[in-house]
């Protein structure tokens, strides 16, 4: 058993050239869960799954996240003999790992949408008078149809079926949420501005 | 004067709409300017009854303004007499409604000829065109089908590809999704993509955040105005993956 | 009580938002009615004019007139005695004396012949006075045929041969047939005005009335011996008339007219019917969406079928009020070739049943036209309703294909007018229910020319001659069914405009110019024009000889028939040009905004 204060210092451990490292490591040890497998064979699924966004996670940051597991004892390492390839060890799970992976699957937390922020600072710019917030809105609009433009570009980009795809139509649809809640500010300082 | 560039496609000079008298008047369209390079795609947004579809009428001549002035490729629409206008807009302008606006009884291909059978074209030169038009927006296959034989996101780009019959110089579309679901809507979005990099000018007024961000330009309109426009090409956004949630 | 709010609130409110579809089928209705007054008002003309009459002036079966023998001795009384006592013969009226004379009044210049009577009634051929009273020295009776053509009333002034007389009264008789059917006319005086109206080179001619012991037998007199008796008699230019060539003579007019009318009404009949069926069928199609809105917010398909009736039944009864009103002052002048006989009043009265009938007649019609759209309204489902505003236009592949090689308002036009198919064909007849009739006229109008063309070389006259006659009802007849046709052609062109509406904004949309489009729904309707000229013209000939005419007398010019084709188009194309260029002149916005 690992205990659950593990978790939250897997959480702070820094996070490796912009990704998100807690979710590379619960990926990698899920992606173990079924067959032992060596780190190149780790990286080609994760490249697949992101598609154009996995452009800057390389060999390396895999195995940097392998020896961080391993360190951890929620993997380990066999090295088998392998004609011709550089790379001979193999990973697979703990026991440990094994409880990780599925404390992972049943964790139904969501990565939060982050309206707050904004939404206070339009509050507190009306209020201050420093900005017209209506203003700030169009910006803001602007900034994320940006966003959306490219993330759409890339989506209409993939393949029928491909399960990138899927991942840069969930960017997508975020987005449009967004610009949504946008329109509905909108319309309540174009309303309060009178 | 001002002085038009070269590339400049549409050019409206403060157009203003009204109706209505008195305590009825409606200011639908004040005081709007906006000129469209070739090859743009402006989208236009605002809220509901805020006159897009006004100013998007003003803009194809369906309408004429209170005041100002709309140049499409150099000529003058609001000063012109209807039947001119109608020569104009059958030589330089495409439509696309939200509500598609086909004719019931006539075939996709039909529907897709007949822009080119009003021009004066010959019936088989206008039929080979329609044929390719249906093929490249994906209907080749539905080319014999009344539009009740087709659904919404079909007849949508039925519509496209009959607006596109006569290489018009600019498209106009008001709210081409705005009847369609999210897949269909996908579907359209990539047809104004390829419309896009084939450089057709394109006007669009849109309520569909996707469809207002393949453009090269946004326009905010409120109360018949223009108050924000942003321009959406050569934009920096934060990176995908960014946006995707895999950074900090 | 609500419901009756509600009803009445939907009635009127539909009447008024289409103020000119309501208008249209309430003169529809109003045609139909005077047409119905009108038949009706005819058929209370009494059955047997002739007969009655003859009873009532006591005619004569056989009628004389002549000089008599120049070798008789005594009165000419006494010359005709021999007449009285021939086989076969039962009374004698006369002999009375005739002068030939011209009548003249102001605008008035007719021959006549004035017969001398005296006070006393005589067995056979008593004429009975109508107006005013007998004749006495210096006043003069008029047969009421005569009087009615030259609108002479009691008390107004004339000369006969010069001298001046005063009209004392007018009379009915059946010793010939009435004016106009024959001429000269029929003038009653004094034996003494008689005696001074003659002169040396136009003496005094006589006239004795017989009655037969057997009527029958008037024909077969002439070859017995009483024409022995007769010829010893009188001499010179005897003219004789049996009764039944009398009464054949009358009916000429009156048949002729009446076949006109009949055949007129029937036209006009069918033509209503039509024009109620395109007028209602129209209105319906308008009313698919209302109706479905109807029944969204919870009208039962009964309150929606009552909605319907009652709004058509408004102005059924509207529309036969008015045709009531139209046809009672009408009936007057289409009766007049009645008016020399008994029982043929000048102005037949409209009973309290045939007013019920009329308006019956035009509830039914409304009824009936509308039963089995509001009942198909009824049923449609709610949400049908509400989708598609009208019945879907129907696709004809091979049109569609043709029309595609046709220039553009051919283009536009053949599509527009294949959507309601049904309605083309209803347009179609009613144009051609015109032409036939106006095809009848322009023949009937050409006999009668030709007719009095040679008749003014022979110098007789015949100015208010039957043809005359016949050819005023014709006429009419044909003004009217020309106006019920006009308002279908005007009321088809509005549905096609309304029906039309999206796919013209569209075509304009698309490019198309305002001319190509009001020219495109013109040629909409011209082509059902153009067909019904086609079938309009051989029809109007067969109409003709039908009616008892003969097109190979006539001899109807061809080009003046040709000339048919492009008067229809034409008068087509300019009814239909207002409705069709406002349909064009429609904010294209607007149209599609509504959607
Ligand atoms: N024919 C007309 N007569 C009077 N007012 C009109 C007319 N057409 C439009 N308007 C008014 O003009 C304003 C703008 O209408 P318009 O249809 O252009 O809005 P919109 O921005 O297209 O709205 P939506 O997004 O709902 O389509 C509205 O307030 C509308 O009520
Ligand atoms: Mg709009």
């Amino acid at each position: 058993m690992v205990p659950l204060g593990q978790v939250v210092q897997l959480e702070k451990i820094e996070p490796l050239q912009g990704y998100k490292l807690r979710i590379v490591q619960e990926v990698v040890l899920a992606l173990l869960a079924k067959q032992a497998s060596h780190g190149y064979q780790l990286q080609a699924r994760l490249a697949l799954a992101l598609g154009p966004l996995g452009g800057a996670l390389n060999a390396g940051h895999i195995y940097v996240t392998l020896g961080r597991l391993e360190k951890a004892d929620l993997v380990r390492a066999r090295r088998v003999d392998q004609a011709g390839r550089p790379d001979r060890k193999v990973y697979e799970l703990t026991a440990a790992g094994r409880e990780r992976v599925h404390e992972w699957l049943s964790d139904t937390s969501w990565p939060k949408p982050a309206p707050a922020e904004f939404h206070l600072k339009l509050v507190a710019a009306a209020a201050a008078g420093l900005a017209d917030p209506v203003r700030l809105i169009d910006k803001q609009r602007g900034e994320l149809l940006v966003g959306l433009r490219e993330a759409q570009r890339a989506a209409l980009a993939e393949p029928a079926g491909s399960v990138a795809g899927l991942l840069l139509e969930g960017v997508v649809l975020r987005l449009q949420a967004d610009l949504r809640w946008l329109e509905e500010c909108a319309r309540y300082w174009n309303a309060a501005k009178g | 004067m001002t002085v038009e560039s070269e590339t400049s496609v549409l050019s409206a000079q403060g157009l203003c709409k009204e109706y209505g008298k008195g305590a009825a008047l409606v200011r639908a369209v004040q005081a709007v300017t906006l000129e469209v390079e070739r090859g743009e795609l402006v989208a236009v947004v605002g809220p509901s009854g805020c006159g897009k579809s006004t100013l998007l009428h003003l803009l194809g001549g369906l309408e004429r303004p209170t005041a100002g002035s709309v140049r499409l490729g150099g000529s003058a629409l609001e000063r012109m007499p209807e039947a001119q206008q109608a020569r104009i807009r059958r030589r330089d302008l495409g439509f696309v409604f939200q509500a598609f606006h086909l004719v019931d009884e006539l075939t996709a291909l039909e529907n897709v000829e007949l822009p080119a059978l009003l021009a004066g074209a010959s019936p088989r030169g206008a039929r080979a065109r329609a044929s390719e038009l249906l093929a490249q927006v994906g209907l080749a296959d539905r080319a014999s089908h009344l539009p009740s034989a087709l659904s919404g996101g079909q007849q949508q780009r039925v519509a496209i590809a009959r607006a596109l019959a006569n290489e018009p110089l600019l498209v106009l579309a008001d709210e081409p999704t705005g009847n369609l679901d999210s897949s269909a809507t996908t579907e359209l979005l990539r047809l104004f993509e390829q419309l896009h990099a084939r450089g057709q000018t394109v006007v669009v007024v849109t309520h569909d955040e996707r469809i207002a961000a393949t453009a090269d330009r946004l326009i905010s309109m409120r109360d018949g105005a223009f108050v924000d426009e942003t321009k959406l090409a050569g934009g920096t956004a934060r990176p995908l993956s960014a946006m995707a949630g895999l950074e900090a | 009580m609500g419901r009756l709010l509600l009803i009445y609130r939907l009635v009127v409110g539909d009447i008024k938002r289409r103020p000119v579809q309501s208008a249209l089928l309430a003169v529809v209705i109003v045609i139909t009615a005077t047409t119905l007054t009108l038949g009706l008002g005819l058929r209370n003309v009494a059955q047997k004019p002739f007969a009655h009459t003859r009873a009532a002036t006591r005619g004569p079966d056989i009628v004389i007139q002549g000089q008599p023998n120049r070798g008789a001795r005594g009165t000419p009384a006494r010359a005709f005695r021999p007449l009285a006592h021939a086989t076969g013969v039962a009374a004698i009226g006369g002999p009375f004396p005739l002068a030939f004379a011209r009548l003249t009044a102001p605008g008035i210049d007719v021959p006549v012949n004035a017969e001398g009577r005296t006070s006393t009634p005589t067995a056979v051929n008593q004429p009975l006075v109508t107006a005013g009273r007998w004749v006495r020295p210096g006043g003069v009776v008029i047969e009421q045929g005569l009087a009615g053509a030259l609108g002479l009333h009691v008390g107004d002034r004339i000369r006969l041969r010069g001298r001046a007389f005063r009209v004392v009264g007018i009379a009915l008789q059946t010793e010939q047939a009435f004016y106009p059917a024959c001429t000269p006319g029929l003038v009653w005086v004094t034996p003494g005005d008689a005696g001074r109206l003659a002169t040396p080179s136009d003496p005094l001619g006589y006239e004795v009335d017989v009655k037969l012991r057997h009527p029958s037998a008037a024909r077969a007199f002439w070859s017995t011996a009483a024409a022995n008796a007769f010829s010893k008699a009188a001499s010179g230019s005897t003219i004789s008339q049996s009764w039944e060539a009398i009464k054949s003579e009358d009916y000429r007019v009156v048949t002729i007219d009446q076949k006109a009318l009949l055949i007129g009404s029937w036209l006009l009949a069918l033509l209503a019917i039509a024009s109620v069926a395109i007028v209602v069928g129209g209105r319906m199609t308008e009313q698919t969406r209302r109706v479905g809105l109807l029944k969204a917010v919870g009208a039962t398909p009964r309150l929606v079928a009552v909605v319907l009736l009652a709004q058509n039944l408004l102005l059924a009864l509207a529309g036969a009020a008015a045709g009531l009103l139209v046809g009672w002052l009408l009936v007057p002048s289409f009766s007049d070739p009645g008016r020399g006989l008994l029982g043929t009043p000048p102005s037949p009265t409209l009973t309290l049943v045939s007013m019920v009938e009329v308006i019956c007649a035009a509830m039914v019609m409304a009824v009936a036209a509308t039963l089995i759209p509001a009942a198909r309204a009824a049923r449609t489902s709610t949400i049908r309703a509400l989708n598609d505003p009208a019945r879907p236009p129907k696709r004809r592949p091979r049109l569609i294909a043709i029309s595609s090689r046709l220039p553009v308002p051919l283009l536009l036009g053949l599509r527009l007018g294949s959507h309601r198919p049904r309605r083309t064909v209803l347009t179609t007849a009613s144009l051609a229910i015109a032409v036939t009739m106006i095809v009848a006229a322009v023949t009937l109008q050409h006999e009668v020319d030709l007719k009095e063309q040679t008749s003014s070389q022979s110098g007789l006259f015949i100015s208010s001659s039957i043809g005359g006659r016949v050819t005023h009802l014709v006429w009419t007849l044909g003004a009217v069914l020309v106006v019920l046709a006009g308002v279908n052609a005007i009321f088809t062109m509005w549905t096609t405009v309304i029906d039309g509406e999206r796919p013209t904004a569209l075509a304009r949309v698309l490019g198309a110019t305002p001319r190509q489009v009001s020219a495109g729904l013109t040629a909409a309707q011209l082509l059902p024009g153009l067909v019904a000229a086609c079938i309009g013209i051989p029809a109007g000939l067969g109409l003709y000889e039908l009616a008892g005419g003969h097109v190979a007398t006539a001899k109807p010019p061809i080009m003046l028939l040709l000339a048919m084709v492009p008067c229809t188009l034409i008068a087509v194309a300019v009814l239909t040009y207002f409705p069709a260029r406002a349909g064009a002149r429609r904010s294209v916005a607007d149209v599609l905004r509504s959607e």
